[in-house]
């Protein structure tokens, strides 16, 4: 799969070059020599070789192989030829990409926003002066450690036999039909599952978040009288926005990507209600339609990229100040 | 046969490097390979064959051992998980493929990447009628590059118990059929049981079942492709002319099901029909087998579903189960085919498709025994029978998504439109 690797090594990208700004370099490993230059010991980039070996053969080869072929009618093995922009023409007019692109940005919108919300709160709430504060933490962060697709067919089996079965024996109409099954409402399944799992690793970033703020500020907060909610607002929340920032734009990010919740959910169903940008690219390798589907990697690509930029923007502009 | 969907076919990626490596490392087997020559003297060819359908793995490798053990020129290693796009893509497919025949298939044998059988003895027994099944996908010129090797029929289950119980004779035309259906659900019998949760289960069934009981389907398809670009609401022919009334059939067919078929899968399926939970049950030979697991006593025949007012007009739907290629690239094509054909020896077939219910695929074949499918024997030797619809278009077409949305209340027209316009789509980019 391109796509989650492209976003992945985007962002790679960004969190290599933010490293670079909180400046660590000057750090260790530089002597000086007879004239006083900063001399880098090689050892140094002799650290860096395995990596960036592997990172060019495995991410850039292809990424790059992939874009040239998205100009071509190759569909995997075989002759094929030149055929210019027809690919990206054609991705631009097909009603089934545009679809998915619709699907994908609104679903990763409404995630991105649950999960933050209930995040943020649970980690208020695990932060505060409560009982059991270790054990429960460890209990919010065990869906981290489950594969997706996993999840996601647990989730099936109770969306589609447990539910029901409760909603029938409830006697709620609604309910008593699969979510999975009803074309208007399974994107909702899916948000649930990608909450669910994506809420802890959400949550570990709050809770840092929260730990980082100096008790004083809250002192100072209740000398002058203020409530709960009164200090959430005013003092919690704009102390820990970059953290928000981050886990928004990373959040996001990732959400565009969904691939194995729905695999293991709907397949893409009902009809082609749940088919995210991602399943689509993959169609073209099953499909034989590799050369097309390259060309919608390419331009979801460029998105991720300028997703990546834009949240470089937004995190140096909170460093500046 | 579910269709697995996280099968991941290796893009086209690293390829020169790929090839490289792959070049320097048979010329090390080869060096290799040479040296064993020269020290043994003996000339044992390696081949590997594919065959990767789960149930009849370990039947192939009893099959594999035995002619292993019998001779000393071919050793013949099984291959059953190896990727066959990686394979093809970077020169070193398997020598011998034996696997279902679909359309991805085909786009190997489009390219030439299969090599000519015709002057095989073995390729004058096929059945001309199941030789052209191999046709409809794709062709290249001149050669006679798969050779069929058994046949999966699938027409209707049903539940012999429940026809009985409640008097009814086996439906012939279509009025018949909606009448039996009316009856069983005036009985309370759930007519046919349902699994539209899984697409693929509805395209294979009560579409294609649908479709091609009405509709010559090869000629649509010749057609289609011919007009290719222009496909659309004022072609001659198109989706939403042509296939409009056997989807409008389709889904007064499903409207017969289980209230809760939409979140029931294919296993659901099977364990349900297997308890009798509906009187029938649109599915191929393969579910047989998995009903039996569940209920090995249950007493089930098939029947062709009649689409028409012509009680002569039944035809059944085939699919090419398992079918025979040497791959142009193999590099012992004579130990190839010296295993094809062992393979492609009478008894060694009709053992099989006794074994895994298929119909043989060449003119002495032996007729099927089992109860549950002789009934389609008829049909089968007739010729009536064609390949699915849903299974001869293009796979980039999300075809079993738009059936599962007709077949669930979307709309029927223009659900077919969108897939004319996929169609066009396709052909101007292709």
């Amino acid at each position: 799969m391109s796509t989650p690797v492209s976003t992945a090594a985007a962002s790679a990208g960004a969190l290599v070059d933010e490293a670079e700004h909180g400046s660590v370099d000057h750090l260790a490993g530089s002597r000086h020599d007879r004239r006083g230059r900063t001399r880098v010991d090689p050892i140094y980039y002799w650290f860096l070789i395995p990596t960036l070996a592997l990172f060019t053969l495995t991410i850039t080869v292809p990424a790059v192989l992939g874009i040239f072929y998205s100009f071509t009618n190759f569909i995997g093995f075989g002759d094929w030829q030149f055929t210019g922009f027809t690919n990206y023409i054609a991705v631009f007019s097909d009603p089934a990409i545009l679809a998915s692109y619709g699907f994908t940005f609104g679903f990763a919108i409404v995630t991105v926003l649950l999960v933050n919300v209930i995040a943020f709160l649970l980690a208020v709430g695990l932060t505060s002066r409560i009982k059991l504060k270790t054990p429960l933490r460890a209990v919010f962060v065990i869906p981290m450690v489950i594969s997706g697709i996993v999840i996601a067919y647990v989730f099936n089996f109770l969306f589609s036999n447990s539910l029901p079965a409760f909603g029938a024996a409830a006697g709620i109409p609604w309910l008593s039909e699969s979510i999975l099954a009803n074309p208007d409402l399974a994107w909702v399944s899916i948000v649930i599952v990608t909450a669910w799992q994506s809420i802890p690793a959400t949550l570990l970033i709050y809770i840092a978040g929260l730990l980082s703020i100096p008790g004083e500020v809250y002192e100072a907060a209740d000398i002058d009288g203020a409530g709960a909610a009164r200090r959430l607002w005013s003092v919690t929340l704009p102390l820990v926005a970059g953290y928000v920032v981050i886990n928004i734009i990373i959040g996001f990010k990732n959400y565009l990507n969904v691939y194995e919740v729905i695999v293991g959910l709907t397949n893409g169903g009902p009809g082609t209600a749940t088919r995210s940008i991602a399943m689509t690219i993959f169609t073209g390798f099953t499909g034989g339609d590799y050369a097309y589907q390259m060309a919608n990697a390419t331009i979801f690509f460029i998105i991720a990229v300028a997703i990546s930029v834009l949240q470089l923007r937004i995190s140096r502009g909170r460093a500046a100040n | 046969m579910p269709r697995t969907a996280i099968t991941r076919p290796a893009p086209a990626r690293g390829r020169t490097r790929a090839r490289a490596a792959l070049a320097a490392a048979a010329a090390v087997a080869t060096a290799l390979a040479l040296a064993g020559c020269g020290s043994a003297g003996g000339g044992t060819s390696d081949i590997t064959f594919h065959m990767s359908k789960p149930e009849a793995i370990p039947y192939f490798r009893a099959l594999v051992e035995e002619f292993n053990d019998q001779q000393d020129d071919v050793r013949v290693t099984l291959d059953t998980a190896s990727n066959l796009s990686a394979g093809f893509l970077r020169g070193n497919p398997p020598d011998v493929g034996l696997l279902n025949y679909n359309y991805e298939m085909a786009r190997f044998m489009e390219r030439g990447a299969l090599s000519d059988l015709s002057d095989m003895p073995e390729a004058d027994r096929i059945r001309p009628e199941v030789q052209d099944l191999v046709d409809q996908y794709a062709t290249y010129p001149g050669r006679t590059s798969v050779l069929p090797y058994s046949v999966a029929a699938a027409s209707v289950i049903y539940n012999v118990e429940i026809f009985e119980e409640h008097g009814i004779e086996v439906p012939t035309t279509w009025d018949e059929l909606i009448a039996v259906c009316d009856e069983l659900e005036a009985a309370g019998v759930t007519p046919i049981y349902s699994t539209f949760k899984d697409p693929w289960t509805l395209g294979q069934g009560l579409f294609d079942y649908s479709v091609g009981g009405s509709i010559d389907v090869p000629g649509f398809l010749e057609q289609m492709e011919e007009i290719g670009t222009e496909v659309g609401p004022d072609s001659d022919v198109s989706f939403q002319k042509d296939i409009l009334e056997p989807s409008e059939q389709m889904r007064q067919l499903a409207e017969y099901s289980n209230d809760d078929a939409a979140s029931r899968g294919y296993g659901d399926g099977n364990v349900a029909f297997a308890n009798g939970e509906g009187a029938m049950y649109m599915q191929g030979p393969w579910a047989l087998g998995e009903i039996a697991k569940t209920n090995p006593d249950l007493e089930l025949a098939t029947f062709p579903l009649p689409s028409s007012d012509d009680p002569d007009d039944l035809k059944v739907r085939v699919n090419l189960d398992l079918a025979l290629w040497i791959p142009e690239a193999s590099t012992e094509k004579e130990a190839a085919r010296e295993f094809v054909s062992y393979l492609m020896q009478q008894d060694v077939m009709d053992e099989y498709n006794a074994e895994f219910l298929g119909f043989g695929t060449t003119t002495d074949a032996a007729p099927v025994t089992d109860e549950r499918i002789v009934p389609m024997q008829e049909y089968y030797d007739a010729g009536a029978f064609y390949q699915g619809l849903s299974r001869s278009i293009p796979l980039t077409i999300p075809i079993d998504n738009y059936i599962q949305t007709m077949a669930t209340g979307g709309d029927i027209p223009s659900t077919l439109a969108t897939i004319d316009a996929d169609w066009a789509r396709l052909a101007l980019r292709g």
